[in-house]
């Protein structure tokens, strides 16, 4: 019954198969708090009047360096309390990498990089006041294209590379500007291309793009006179943060239990709110003006440049394929724009680097993945991290392949689809995955191979097909902890850290909780964390906190019930092994009449004949760590570790119109087909299907982000990098779930989040070939694209 | 975003206090909508010393036909202007553009005056007012002009309204003939955007033809070559060749942000195609919806 070794849960649970709340469709917990507009976001957050406002002075330049900075002006304007540049804090920090600054030091490495601060007594003064700061560059060539950062003569951006701290499996290139260099190696490249009889060769691109939350990134700080931080933020990772300002400030004194972050609800993540970007500033900031609160709201222009953006990868690639259609060998060099700092986006390159087969069965690899500064700005985590961007190239890649050798692209994918117990890139075994089942459901339901006319001449009809996976990338020691207690009434709290960000987070945990002990989700109240009261949750990211969290609630609702359990055995003499929890009651096999319900006696025990009481508040905690997974690997091949706690795989497919004239593409049907393992809620599950897809869409059908020759960008707003409107929706959506259970998942879960939008850009371009007959291979495929290429082909 | 900029702000209760105002203060801005101006006020890049807010003025808020002339007052809306049953029977079409203006909130504030007065290149209400040859009405202390709508647009973002003027209203003269138009606007999807090119067209039954393309030059442009060449022609494919050949000889697009030159080009014939043979069916009473997209 107890955790078992490794740290995951295997409990009778697992066999049981009449789940009273796991696998229904329970209404969100949050749910009356977001419509009746209860919950408050960080801008909803009152302050007082004591509150004070920063506004952050930016470089105009890519690249160059901070000669003299004149904050005299600005200092003189009524209403402006302090204004802050580097000077105050020369400290590097970063989450797998430490090199990024809370201000510029000598360099600025982007537009928009953050210079100087004013802080003020309202917004307006604060932005009076920041056009007065004179800041004096001398302005260098930036390094704007990944290639041309490459080359042995670029300039160095950061030439202290090879001094700054980072996790050990990064591998920085000293005196270049590579960063990380992930390199995998798996079988024999001769042989593999030997046995080939083709091989097909060709260039991927993929440009940047941005999160385009609906809510900003913001933050509050306050260094009160006891010399706690409290810091208040729209934040993914609270209790990162935490870390992350405590290490970072420490040369001020600053240690842990000062630090304290408090996380109210979120409006839209997908990883842009994720370790530490502008929410430093507000940390940094407020040791300045000790005793008052200070705000950084980011505009939406801000929001654009400062904070993470998706990196763009150039990926070159070649297949060895059999005339059958089996692939002999894959090689993948992946050359990413990282932009000016690293710290979280090298991990972006490491994860897909590991993974950039996709989910085939490929006996020999060799994977080159390469992160490399530019001076543009950083890149960072973007839900799929990685996955979208290699799988746009390689699933395109593959489709032209099985048609070059008149193969069915489907037929082609069932046969080298990877399957439980193939051996990964990194030499370890695939887990459990029902991708044959999805890849066959999914052309079932968009009936491949059957051919749609248009009605209108204009139009030609298209399918496309692709295949996805994705692991979790964190650290191998990344974990999840729980608490649980109990009120009067037999309701239940429980308190995690890990974050509701629209996915459901929140409801999924009341769901696990409750499965456990028999408690309706309407009596279980899951909120989100504050860093003092709630127990450690290293972050909301990498589609891992239904599995990781999601065991560590579990654990402690386990925690609970043996708690109970041994109440009742102790003060009722009740024979522990036959009890166990059903409708809010202690129950026992053995006395069917037996029957005592929870409000009875979870706070005040049970009173004995002697007036005496036994038990007490039951408080129960929980913990979760993959103790099995390892990041240690031989460097140059990949080879030995453990670096992915598991794959989710599955497989998309759509059905398009497109416009000979105009290349406008209508989508009247998409399919995915996900294999996460148990559902834990379908509706929810559904959400995630819905916004991935449309999220996915948008990347390759709209948003074109776009930067000036000086590395400015043009568009940082919603009038010229377009996300879609409801207008904008598939006509149809369709979720497949198959589910082959994730042996140390919560109930059999796997995580999901993510991998919903991972394929949408290679079907796309799929369903344009079979289209049209033409194949574009950078993204975006706007229309205007799609019309200009069928013009070229005139 | 705050507004850093500080400004006196006046709220006349009449057009002749308007008047006044704009005609003492040099640095004055009307305000009516405010849909460009606030966003202007937040971004810095204008800096008036007085806001003039004239949403007071009843007045300027009318929709009249009077015979054949239909009067669009300076505080009429693009949501107005889609629900006036005026202009639903009368001119449809007008319906369609204001339809295809931004989004229902910004209709329910912007004005079709407000749009001509900020004379964007993408703005919408310019090719149907070009093509329809609608008088701008301003006045000012000492007086009023008319000025037709092919002398009113100089430049991008720059007008024949001279400091001290006010637009009061629009006057669209109708044909006398009967017939349909069709307003195509490219976009980069199907919510919300500036056009990337437009092509407003008129067709009337008795064989006149009015076409006008926004977006793809400084000012909305008439297509007179085109208009020649179609009249009095039945739209067959020869006939649409030659009027989308054209189109190269009226349209001066560049590349930018939103779109290339290249695309535009292409687009504007398509769109006139499209647009043309939309409104010649609407003349059959066969034609697509008021407002429906035909791209």
């Amino acid at each position: 019954m107890a955790a078992a070794k490794g740290g995951a849960v295997s409990d009778e649970l697992e066999k049981k198969i009449d789940f009273k709340v796991i696998g229904k469709s329970a209404v969100r917990v949050d749910g009356k708090a977001k419509i009746s507009g209860a919950a408050q976001y960080i801008n909803d957050l009152e302050f007082g009047p004591g509150l004070l406002f920063a506004e952050i002075v930016e470089s105009p330049h890519a690249y160059a360096r901070i000669k003299k900075i004149d904050t005299s002006k600005a200092e003189k304007v009524t209403g402006v309390v302090k204004v802050v540049s580097g000077k105050e804090f020369p400290f590097r920090f970063g989450l797998y990498m430490h090199d990024r600054y809370v201000f510029a030091q000598d360099h600025v490495r982007f537009v928009g990089e953050q210079v100087a601060a004013v802080i003020a007594r309202t917004p307006a003064i604060a932005k009076k006041a920041a056009r007065l700061v004179r800041v004096e560059y001398d302005v260098l060539e930036p390094v704007l294209d990944v290639e041309a950062a490459l080359q042995d003569d670029a300039p160095l951006i950061h030439p202290e590379l090879a001094k700054y701290q980072h996790v050990p499996w990064f591998f920085p290139k000293k005196n270049s500007n590579i960063a990380h260099f992930r390199k995998v190696r798996k079988g024999d490249m001769n042989d593999g291309f030997k046995s080939a009889d083709f091989i097909f060769e060709d260039t991927y691109t993929v440009p940047r793009y941005a999160h385009c939350s609906i809510e900003t990134h913001g933050a509050v700080g306050l260094f009160d006179h006891s010399r706690r931080l409290t810091v208040w933020a729209a934040s993914q990772s609270p209790h990162t943060q935490r870390h992350l300002f405590a290490e970072a400030l420490a040369p001020l004194g600053i240690t842990h239990k000062d630090v304290r972050v408090i996380a109210p609800f979120v409006g839209g993540g997908f990883g842009g709110k994720a370790g530490v970007s502008m929410e430093i500033l507000a940390a940094a900031l407020a040791t300045t003006v000790q005793g008052n609160p200070v705000k950084v709201m980011w505009s939406r222009a801000q929001e654009f440049y400062n904070t993470y953006q998706r990196q763009g990868v150039v990926a070159k690639m070649r297949v060895g394929v059999k005339k059958d259609g089996t692939i002999t060998a894959l090689e993948q060099k992946l050359h990413w724009d990282a932009g000016a700092y690293v710290e979280y986006g090298a991990n972006v390159v490491n994860a897909a680097g590991l993974s950039a087969t996709g989910p085939y069965r490929i006996p020999n690899v060799s994977i080159d993945s390469v992160c490399v500064y530019t001076n543009l700005p950083p890149g960072g985590p973007y839900r799929g991290f990685g996955y979208s961007e290699f799988i746009f190239g390689l699933e395109s890649h593959l489709n032209e392949i099985a048609k070059k050798l008149q193969l069915d692209p489907v037929e082609f994918r069932l046969k080298n689809a990877i399957a439980e117990g193939d051996t990964l890139n990194y030499g370890g075994k695939m887990n459990p995955s029902g991708l044959q089942e999805c890849i066959r459901k999914a052309a079932q339901e968009i009936e491949w191979g059957k051919k749609t006319v248009s009605s209108d001449p204009k139009k030609a009809t298209g399918k496309g097909f692709a295949l996805f996976w994705k692991a979790p990338a964190m650290p191998p020691n990344a974990s999840s902890t729980a608490f649980l207690k109990f009120n009067e009434d037999g309701s239940l709290n429980v308190l995690v850290s890990a974050m509701e960000i629209g996915q459901g987070f929140l409801t999924v945990m009341a769901q696990i909780a409750g499965e456990v002990l028999g408690i309706p989700v309407e009596k279980i109240r899951v909120e989100t964390p504050d860093t003092d009261r709630n127990p450690y949750e290293w972050q909301t990211v990498a589609s891992h906190i239904t599995w990781s969290t999601g065991n560590a609630v579990k654990k402690a609702a386990i925690d609970a019930r043996e708690q109970i359990f041994d109440t009742v055995s102790r003060a009722l003499g009740k024979d522990r092994d036959s009890l166990y929890l059903e409708d809010e009651s202690v129950k026992s096999k053995r006395e069917p009449a037996f029957g005592l319900k929870l409000r009875d006696f979870v706070i005040n025990g049970i009173m004995m004949k002697d007036g005496t009481w036994r038990g007490g508040p039951i408080v129960a905690r929980g913990m979760f760590m993959p103790e099995f997974a390892s990041a240690i690997s031989d460097p140059e091949t990949s080879q030995g570790g453990k670096p992915n706690v598991h794959y989710t795989v599955g497989a998309s497919a759509i059905e398009i119109e497109v416009d000979r004239e105009t290349g406008k593409v209508r989508i009247p049907k998409v399919v995915l087909a996900v294999d996460c393992g148990k559902v834990l809620n379908p509706d929810l599950l559904k959400g995630q299907v819905t916004g991935g897809m449309v999220q996915g869409l948008a990347t390759v059908l709209f948003e074109d982000m776009r930067f000036s020759d000086e590395g400015k960008l043009l568009n940082a707003n919603f009038t010229d990098y377009k996300i879609p409107t409801a207008m904008d929706v598939p006509d149809e959506i369709v979720s497949i779930f198959v589910e082959h259970a994730q042996p140390d998942g919560p109930f059999g879960a796997r995580g999901v989040g993510e991998h919903t939008m991972i394929p949408a850009a290679p079907i796309i371009a799929n369903a344009i070939e079979d289209a049209l007959g033409i194949r574009l291979k950078s993204m975006p495929i706007t229309a205007e694209r799609v019309a200009l290429a069928l013009l070229d082909r005139k | 975003m705050a507004i850093v900029h500080e400004f006196e702000y006046l709220k006349p209760k009449t057009l002749k206090e308007a008047l006044h105002a704009v005609a003492k203060n040099r640095g004055a801005m009307l305000l009516a909508g405010g849909t460009d101006l606030v966003g202007h006020l937040k971004e810095g890049s204008v800096a008036p010393s007085l806001i003039v807010d004239i949403k007071g003025l009843r007045e300027l808020k009318k929709i009249v036909l009077k015979g054949r002339i239909l009067n669009v007052g300076a505080l009429v809306t693009f949501g107005e202007l889609m629900e006036s049953r005026v202009i639903q029977s009368k001119f449809p079409v007008l319906t369609e553009i204001a339809g295809k203006v931004a989004s229902v909130g910004i209709r329910n504030r912007a004005t079709m005056v407000g749009n001509i007065c900020s004379a964007v290149p993408c703005l919408d209400s310019g090719p149907v007012l070009l093509a329809m040859d609608a008088i701008i009405h301003v006045k000012a202390v000492r007086g009023g002009r008319m000025i037709p709508a092919k002398k009113w647009f100089l430049q991008a973002r720059k007008t024949a309204i001279k400091p001290g003027e006010i637009v009061t209203h629009v006057s669209i003269p109708l044909p006398e003939e009967k017939g349909a138009g069709c307003y195509i606007k490219l976009g980069r999807y199907q919510g919300e955007d500036l056009a990337q090119a437009s092509v407003f067209v008129w067709m009337g039954k008795k064989g006149q033809s009015r076409v006008a393309f926004g977006s793809v030059g400084p000012t909305p442009l008439r297509g007179t070559r085109i208009e020649k060449h179609l009249k009095g022609k039945k739209l067959d494919p020869a006939v649409l060749d030659l009027a989308k050949e054209l189109v190269s000889e009226e349209v001066s697009p560049i590349t930018d942000i939103r779109a290339t030159k290249e695309y535009r080009l292409h687009m504007c014939k398509i769109m006139l195609e499209r647009a043309l043979l939309s409104a010649e069916a609407r003349i059959r009473g066969n034609g697509p919806k008021y407002g429906k997209s035909l791209i």
